[in-house]
């Protein structure tokens, strides 16, 4: 079993700086929806993680904590998370993207 | 090269993979995306083998979203970690000796000269620091005094790392890796003084934990490259395992080593600055209004 990254949604709407996107190392792993958050009221998307793309190096949680100074993005065995975005469930928009989230694990 | 090669070839369209599908229908070709859009357009890098956490993934990744014209570019690599990404990409990609980056990238931006005319063709080089400083020496520097046209960037992880970790030029003084156990012996090269003296329009420095930067000097560059002469970029692009930098602490090492010894420095030449600000609107570089004419004293 292998770690990814898990960006919670309420805690990253809360701020959605956009930061992780650009320090992600992986092309399209880290995205973003401006949607995500938008039924629990907030008034900016937030990013989230394709998980099949991402490669467990938690340079996005220490880009969170310490340059967002948000703490929105914890390393998750891909077997606990209960639902997560894939490539192939990801549609591209204008100014952003839309993700069905699926079980990960098969 | 052009934007006909981003497209479906008729009656295909259902059957290309998905991503390619995002490549041509959202991609950033023929529109200018910027890294502050990252995350809502498919990018021209797709997946590859470079190891988890590499700062040198992380610069490759905001390269290709700088580039200006990403369907008139052809990258040209060589051997080194970098060329496993830098190939799996929708820009064309030339590959070839180690160390004869350079000596390819003047015939092929020449030879696009000839073929094109005017019309912008950008040719740019990446290539590791033991790929530029040391086996490609003597192409890259040749390369910079016939101020051939195109861009050179070097991905500096201060190490061979696709290899095992031997010292390069580039390595710092006393820095000991696998396989320069007693630590180097020797200065880091001074390549940027040296792409000065050979004639550079355009040299600077960059480290990838800043984003809007690399996207700013990289667009810089290759505009300079365009016309006026050789631009030079190099970047700090760690190696996490021959430098053994927990993966979550990259960005972090990337600062520190930003404080130390690679600050942000950028030489733009009088006539590229004056291309920069007539062409392409750059206002940083436009000529300062004249300070008004001091009043002529009155005498009366
Ligand atoms: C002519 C030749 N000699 C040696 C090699 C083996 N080789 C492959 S990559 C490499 C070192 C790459 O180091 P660097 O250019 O610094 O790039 P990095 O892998 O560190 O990004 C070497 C020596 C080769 N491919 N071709
Ligand atoms: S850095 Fe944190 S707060 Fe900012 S977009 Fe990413 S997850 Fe959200
Ligand atoms: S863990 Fe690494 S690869 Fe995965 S999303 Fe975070 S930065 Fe990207
Ligand atoms: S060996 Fe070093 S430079 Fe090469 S991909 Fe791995 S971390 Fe990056």
């Amino acid at each position: 079993m292998y770690l990814v990254a898990d960006i919670n949604v309420e805690i990253c709407a809360a701020k959605s700086c956009k930061l992780c996107t650009q320090y992600c190392p992986e092309a399209n792993t880290i995205q973003y929806s401006e949607e995500m958050g938008k039924d629990k009221g907030f008034k900016y998307g937030s990013a989230y993680v394709a998980v099949d793309r991402c490669k467990g190096c938690a340079q996005c949680v220490w880009v969170c904590d310490n340059m967002a100074k948000n703490n929105a993005i914890k390393m998750i065995m891909i077997d606990q998370l209960p639902l997560a975005a894939i490539t192939d469930n990801i549609t591209y928009g204008d100014k952003s993207t839309t993700a069905v989230l699926v079980s990960p694990s098969v | 090269m052009s934007l006909d090669y981003v497209k479906f070839t008729n009656g295909f369209e259902k059957f290309m993979p998905k991503e390619y599908r995002d490549m041509v229908e959202h991609g950033p070709f023929g529109k200018k995306v910027s890294v502050s859009q990252m995350g809502s357009f498919k990018e021209i890098l797709e997946e590859h083998p470079m190891c988890a956490g590499c700062a040198m993934t992380l610069f490759i990744r905001l390269a290709m979203i700088a580039v200006p014209n990403p369907e008139d570019t052809i990258m040209v690599g060589t051997a080194g970690c970098g060329r496993l990404a830098i190939s799996q990409a929708a820009i064309p990609f030339v590959y070839g000796n180690y160390g004869d980056q350079n000596g390819v990238a003047s015939g092929l931006s020449r030879g696009l000269r000839l073929r094109f005319g005017d019309k912008p063709k950008d040719v740019v080089v990446m290539a590791g620091d033991g790929g530029t400083a040391d086996i490609g020496f003597q192409q890259v520097l040749h390369s910079w005094f016939r101020k051939e046209r195109f861009t050179t960037i070097m991905l500096d992880n201060e190490v061979y790392g696709n290899t095992g970790g031997q010292e390069s030029g580039m390595t710092s003084r006393g820095a000991v890796l696998k396989m320069a156990p007693l630590g180097k012996k020797f200065e880091k090269m001074d390549m940027l003084q040296m792409a000065k003296v050979a004639g550079c329009a355009y040299v600077a420095t960059v480290v990838p934990n800043n984003p809007r930067r690399v996207e700013s000097v990289i667009k810089k560059a290759v505009l300079i490259a365009r016309e006026v002469g050789s631009a030079y970029i190099q970047a700090y692009t760690s190696c996490n395992i021959e430098y053994a930098i927990p993966t979550d602490k990259v960005m972090e090492d990337a600062k520190n080593v930003e404080n130390d010894r690679y600050q942000f420095t950028e030489y733009v030449s009088e006539e590229a600055k004056q291309y920069l600000a007539e062409r392409y609107g750059y206002k940083e570089f436009l000529p300062k209004p004249a300070a008004p004419a001091a009043a002529i004293p009155n005498k009366a």
